[in-house]
């Protein structure tokens, strides 16, 4: 209890001082905030880029496999039919007897069988050696070096995934066989060299997470993406087009006001459902394609497109409109020659990050077929990749969550990374657009 | 009083409440108050009168450094209170505040009770030992605002629920019950009609018996009516101050003079 | 000739915009043509001729098509009823489910004669026998629960008819649609015409109509959940799903359905995470609006915000590989914090998945919710209310715990509803972090389930409409968009009525 009145003001009293620790605290506390929020982002990327970074990189390894003819061309007449009756099973014996050829030579020096040798690389192998074989026949009969991708364990050596204590109880890989790879290693046969294949490839099976890539999924999205532009600008502006310029003010209008901030806060997943519903169940739209994931997308962006759009009509000012309808200029007129013009940069942005955040999303897509590992090539034409299944990269990325091999989840990191890198991309294009545009009346 | 009272410097009296140095002021680059000189006396009303930015509301936000709260301004010169340097780096403008009330422009109650609103400030200084000392203070400062009678009865109703004159007089009430010696008053009224003008009008006179009033105001009717002392602003300079009566019947400055017969601002 | 082509609404939607602008520009011509090729003479630009023209050809013909593409299915179905025993055809629940199965073996059909796999003569014969069919449908990737009965094929056979002949008179009926509008426009066009008044009148409607789709897509969320939540209730007694104890979904029938136990672990995740966001968010926001100068407003508020632009599959992930296992070190066997010697060797937390890693990861997507949400609403407090209290002497704490926030308080509350409501509707991070396994627990290290994880697992891979099992989805689903509606209505009504207050 302190009489303020008739005492110095030079003389900080008691009270005073309590309630200025009191104010300091406050503010700890407020930066404390600040500091955990930013503390996670930076734990969240660093998380990101530090488990995702190495599916950027992949095990190769280097084979110099003999195409023996007797084995690939019975007939020796090089007819791609016969050719193609050679199935992938029958390239198996040319890459034990090209890893016998290298025990033979001393490259590898192991009490290993050929066929656990060849363990160590993928399970592709024989398919990559039988389509360089159907390419060009003429191979047939020499010895070609193959690069072929090491084996999802081999590649975790690499990378300090798996180490010799991890895979005592690992059927798919054993410590003599790491000697191999070492000793390939130290021969400069086996490195890990930067991975296109992760970028533009296609999903690979459970038994393949060396051989899995983004590729297919980023069409996918890219399709979507195309279809949810198509639909959800035009629509979304004409919609707050008639919101903002024409309707009268009623019941009707407040009605589908209080629906779209509504529809804005409604839960993606719930989308999902009545695209499967909807789309899928009762108009027969195909299972998994692109086309229903951009009309599923393209109902959910709509709001926020909606709500951006409006905000930058209502920023252009009303003496605008007042300038061309003085001249002569119908209602209509006005809108489309003078506001929609100004209102453009703020629209476009709105737009841009309305499809940023189409694409992050995941959940509806999920109750729509688009999971992983359904399409092994991209598409051929528009058609084919609005409506043959696909997948998108979020739920590429889910997919691979899901599975068991842990060579998967540095496969999800890194498809995160990418989705990331696009999301950025968008967003900084979106900020550049406001910053470059923006008027202010 | 002294006649030569545009010089301060011979103004220094005993009464002397707050005494003002070549006070300059800056929003950013913009130089708003200029070298301004004043002595303001206690339980006197004193008012800065001038045209609209001239920066009498500036200056007067110097006095409990209100202007601290705005990023971009800067004060400098020297304001003393009691003899005082109020821009000393001792001095906490938490306690200087609690010194030197302020009531705005627009009236501002707290979307709180009444009583809550009056309350406020006797809490956070701790004035009161308990309930009925602190109901105490909140009866006698709700008095001396004129304006008891009215909501004795409602005193737990929200205080965003009376009328314009009725929640200026509840701030001035909120103001004196933290016991202040200055009261400073920026266009107390400008928000209100003449009814309610003229019965703040009359509680300023009654507060002059015991505070030293500072009042921004935009009519010179007002200033004529509750003022003993007027000073005229005019761009950021004090052009003239003196004796109320003498400044609205025979100012020394030109520009005083056709500010008060209307030919600027 | 074969017209088949046609029966695709793609190639017909192409068709119509052609004629469109053929319609454009042929109605321009005249129009030119008829004043004298002076535009001058003409009541409207001349574009306005073309754009009448290009729109009686294409709005009312894409109409028709719209129309009858929605319509189809209906009618089609109504004319099959006749081909089903009255015994199904009595029990509206039955017709429903047999009918859903027509349009899937149909389906099948389609696509094993498309694949190559049967053929006009061998469904023929499948006609009275159509053993076996359920393997060859389930190879072309159409799953039946059950063996296709007699009935069942014949409806099928006969919906895949009446669709090829109706998309075939679709195409015609469309066509004279558009070539009729563009003809009557065409003719039209004369220099007295108001053309820009008809463009105009014709614009708006087509903006009503796209602001409408707003309506018609929360009409067609309703409906699409409720239809298959009737379905539901009639195959599965409704006081099981609303006051049941357990889920235990088990494809041979006799599942256990209840919504509580899933409802539990919702609300439970979504308190931890609103434990984690509102704090933080709410003193972010009071820090960025009330103190931080502009320089670190510049760097922290954009920064904070890219937490919200991260799409919630990242912080699934995060959740599953990142919280859920540095959680079982700290909490798990052996880790510092188990408790094993208070619980008799049970260790507080014994997977990844959990409450708690849902929760926390998901507090962390809020954070930036809540903060620029709280921010906005802080700011619309009027500076008068603050200079009143620092005019008083009042800190800056003060003033923002005594008057600010008790001001702000109904449009905190209405943000925390809506993060509230962002929490329950959030799906992949606890798809991936919260475990798979329905209960009633207290403990938040345990994993627990949730009602979107349920709609997702109910709803993913291969799915038989007509069991209760899948049918449950969509009584989740409808729970859960009346439950984050009323959030949403409630908070949205608040944070107006708080604005309306200090505008």
């Amino acid at each position: 209890m302190t009489d303020t009145r008739h005492m110095s003001l030079l003389v900080r009293d008691t009270r005073t001082a309590r309630r200025n620790r009191a104010e300091t605290r406050f503010r700890i506390y407020g930066l404390a905030a600040i500091a955990i929020g930013l503390t996670m982002l930076v734990i969240l990327l660093v998380t990101i880029v530090g488990r995702g970074s190495g599916a950027f990189q992949q095990t190769y390894l280097s084979v110099p496999v003999t195409l023996i003819e007797a084995k690939l061309d019975k007939n020796g007449n090089r007819d791609p039919a016969d050719l193609k009756k050679v199935t992938t099973f029958g390239y198996g014996p040319l890459l034990r007897s090209a890893f016998e050829q290298m025990v033979d030579d001393g490259t590898i020096r192991t009490d290993l069988p050929a066929k656990k040798i060849a363990g160590i690389v993928s399970d592709g192998a024989e398919a990559q050696v039988r389509d360089a074989v159907l390419a060009d026949p003429s191979l047939i009969g020499q010895t070609v070096t193959f690069e072929f991708l090491a084996s999802g364990r081999v590649d975790g050596y690499l990378k300090g995934r798996v180490s010799r204590e991890s895979i005592a109880n690992d059927k798919n890989i054993s410590a003599e066989q790491l000697d191999i790879v070492d000793q390939l290693r130290t021969a400069g046969l086996l490195e890990k060299r930067f991975n296109l294949a992760f970028i533009t490839g296609a999903d690979a099976s459970d038994a393949r997470p060396e051989a899995a890539g983004m590729g297919v999924s980023m069409v996918g999205s890219l399709f979507m993406m195309l279809v949810v532009l198509v639909l959800a600008l035009p629509i979304g502006v004409a919609a707050s087009i008639y919101l903002e310029e024409f309707a009268p003010k009623n019941w009707i209008t407040d009605i589908i006001e209080v629906n779209i901030s509504n529809l804005a806060a409604v839960p993606s997943i719930v989308f999902g459902i009545l695209g499967l519903a909807v789309f899928i169940n009762y108009m027969h739209l195909p299972n998994s394609a692109p086309l229903v994931g951009g009309l599923v997308l393209t109902l959910m962006t709509l709001p926020t497109i909606i709500i951006s759009t409006r905000a930058s009509l209502k920023s252009v000012p009303p003496s605008i409109r007042d300038a061309a309808l003085g001249v002569g200029a119908s209602k209509m007129q006005s809108v489309f020659h003078h506001v929609l013009p100004l209102a453009a940069p703020g629209i476009l942005t709105g737009t841009i990050i309305g499809l940023a955040q189409a694409l992050g999303e995941t959940a509806p897509l999920l109750l729509i077929g688009m999971v992983g590992f359904i399409a092994s090539n991209g598409p051929d034409s528009l058609g084919e990749g609005l409506l043959s299944p696909n997948s998108a990269m979020p739920a590429q990325i889910y997919e691979w969550a899901k599975r068991a091999d842990p060579a998967f989840y540095e496969r999800a990191w890194g498809g995160i990374i990418i989705l990331l890198v696009f999301l950025i991309t968008m967003n900084a294009v979106a900020v550049l657009l406001r910053r470059r545009f923006e008027r202010r009346w | 009083m002294f006649d030569n009272t545009t010089k301060p410097e011979a103004l220094v009296s005993k009464t002397s409440k707050i005494s003002t140095r070549n006070v300059q002021v800056y929003y950013g680059e913009t130089h708003a108050i200029k070298d301004v000189n004043v002595e303001i006396e206690d339980k006197t009303v004193t008012a800065f009168i001038g045209p609209s930015g001239c920066g009498k509301s500036t200056f007067l936000r110097c006095i409990n450094r209100m202007n601290d709260t705005i990023e971009s301004c800067r004060v400098k010169g020297d304001i003393r209170i009691d003899g005082e340097d109020i821009y000393d780096p001792k001095v906490d403008p938490v306690q200087l505040r609690a010194k030197v009330g302020m009531v705005f422009q627009k009236p501002n109650p707290f979307p709180k009770s009444i009583y809550d609103n009056v309350a406020y400030g006797p809490r956070i200084h701790g004035l009161s030992r308990n309930k009925a000392e602190l109901d105490g203070i909140v009866e006698r400062a709700l008095r001396r605002a004129a304006i008891w009678n009215e909501v004795k009865d409602r005193l737990q109703a929200p205080g965003t629920g009376l009328s314009g004159g009725q929640q200026q007089r509840l701030c001035i009430a909120r103001a004196v019950a933290t016991e202040p010696e200055v009261l400073l008053m920026d266009e107390p009224c400008s928000a209100l009609d003449p009814i309610a003008t003229a019965q703040v009008e009359e509680l300023i006179d009654e507060l002059r018996q015991q505070y030293s009033v500072v009042i921004v105001t935009h009519s010179m009717q007002q200033a004529a009516r509750v003022s003993q002392r007027t000073a005229f602003f005019h761009l950021g300079h004090l052009v003239e101050f003196g004796d109320t009566d003498r400044i609205f019947t025979s100012p020394e400055d030109p520009r005083t003079e056709s500010y008060i017969t209307g030919r600027i601002g | 000739m074969n017209l088949s082509f046609l029966q695709n609404p793609l190639v017909l939607v192409a068709l119509v915009l052609i004629n469109a602008a053929v319609g454009y520009v042929l109605a321009r011509r005249h129009a030119m043509a008829r004043a004298g090729g002076d535009a001058r003479k003409l009541h409207s630009l001349p574009n306005y001729y073309g754009m009448t023209a290009a729109m009686a050809a294409g709005i009312p013909a894409l109409g028709v098509l719209a129309i009858w593409l929605l319509a189809q299915p209906m009618l089609i179905q109504s004319a099959l009823l006749p081909l089903l025993p009255a015994d199904v055809v009595a029990d509206s629940g039955r017709t429903s489910l047999v009918l859903s199965d027509v349009s899937r073996v149909a389906d099948g059909l389609d696509r094993a004669v498309a694949a190559g796999v049967l053929d006009a003569q061998r469904i023929a014969a499948l006609h009275t026998d159509p053993a076996g069919l359920r393997d060859t449908l389930g190879d072309v990737g159409v799953a039946l629960g059950a063996e296709v009965e007699v009935y069942v094929l014949a409806a099928a056979e006969k919906s895949r008819s009446l669709d090829a002949r109706a998309d075939l008179l679709r195409a015609g009926v469309v066509l004279i649609v558009a070539l009729a509008g563009m003809a009557l426009a065409v003719r039209a066009a004369s220099p007295t015409f108001r053309a820009r008044n008809v463009v105009e009148r014709g614009m708006l409607a087509l903006l009503i109509f796209a602001a409408s789709l707003a309506i018609l897509t929360t009409v067609g969320i309703v409906f699409s959940m409720l239809f298959e939540s009737l379905n539901f209730f009639r195959l599965h007694p409704w006081q099981d799903f609303f006051l049941g104890a357990s889920w235990s979904p088990n494809f041979r029938g006799d599942s256990d359905l209840s919504i509580l136990p899933l409802l539990w672990g919702t609300l439970y995740i979504s308190f931890i995470a609103l434990l984690v966001a509102v704090p933080i968010g709410l003193f972010a926001a009071i820090y960025l609006s009330e103190y931080a100068g502009p320089r670190l407003r510049a760097v922290a508020k954009p920064l904070l915000e890219i937490l919200a632009g991260i799409p919630t599959i990242v912080y699934g992930l995060f959740a599953l590989l990142t919280v859920g296992p540095f959680l079982v070190d700290v909490f798990g066997a052996g880790g510092p914090l188990s408790m094993e010697g208070l619980r008799g060797g049970d260790p507080l937390m014994a997977g990844a998945t959990a409450v708690m890693t849902a929760g926390l990861v998901m507090g962390i997507m809020l954070i930036p919710f809540v903060s620029s949400l709280s921010d906005d609403i802080i700011n619309a407090v009027p500076q008068s209310l603050r200079d009143g209290s620092y005019g008083l002497g009042a800190t800056p704490s003060e003033t923002i715990r005594q008057v600010v926030l008790p001001a702000a308080l109904p449009g905190i509350v209405g943000a925390i509803l809506l993060a509230a409501s962002r929490a329950i509707g959030e799906t992949m991070i606890v798809v991936l972090g919260a475990g798979a396994i329905a209960r009633f627990s207290g403990n938040p290290f345990e994993a627990m389930t949730t009602i979107t994880t349920r709609i997702v697992s109910q709803l993913t891979g291969d799915t038989d409409f007509a069991s209760p099992e899948t049918l449950v989805a969509f009584a989740l689903g409808l729970t859960l968009f009346v439950l984050t509606l009323g959030l949403n209505v409630l908070a949205l009504y608040i944070v107006r009525r708080y604005r309306e207050q200090y505008e």
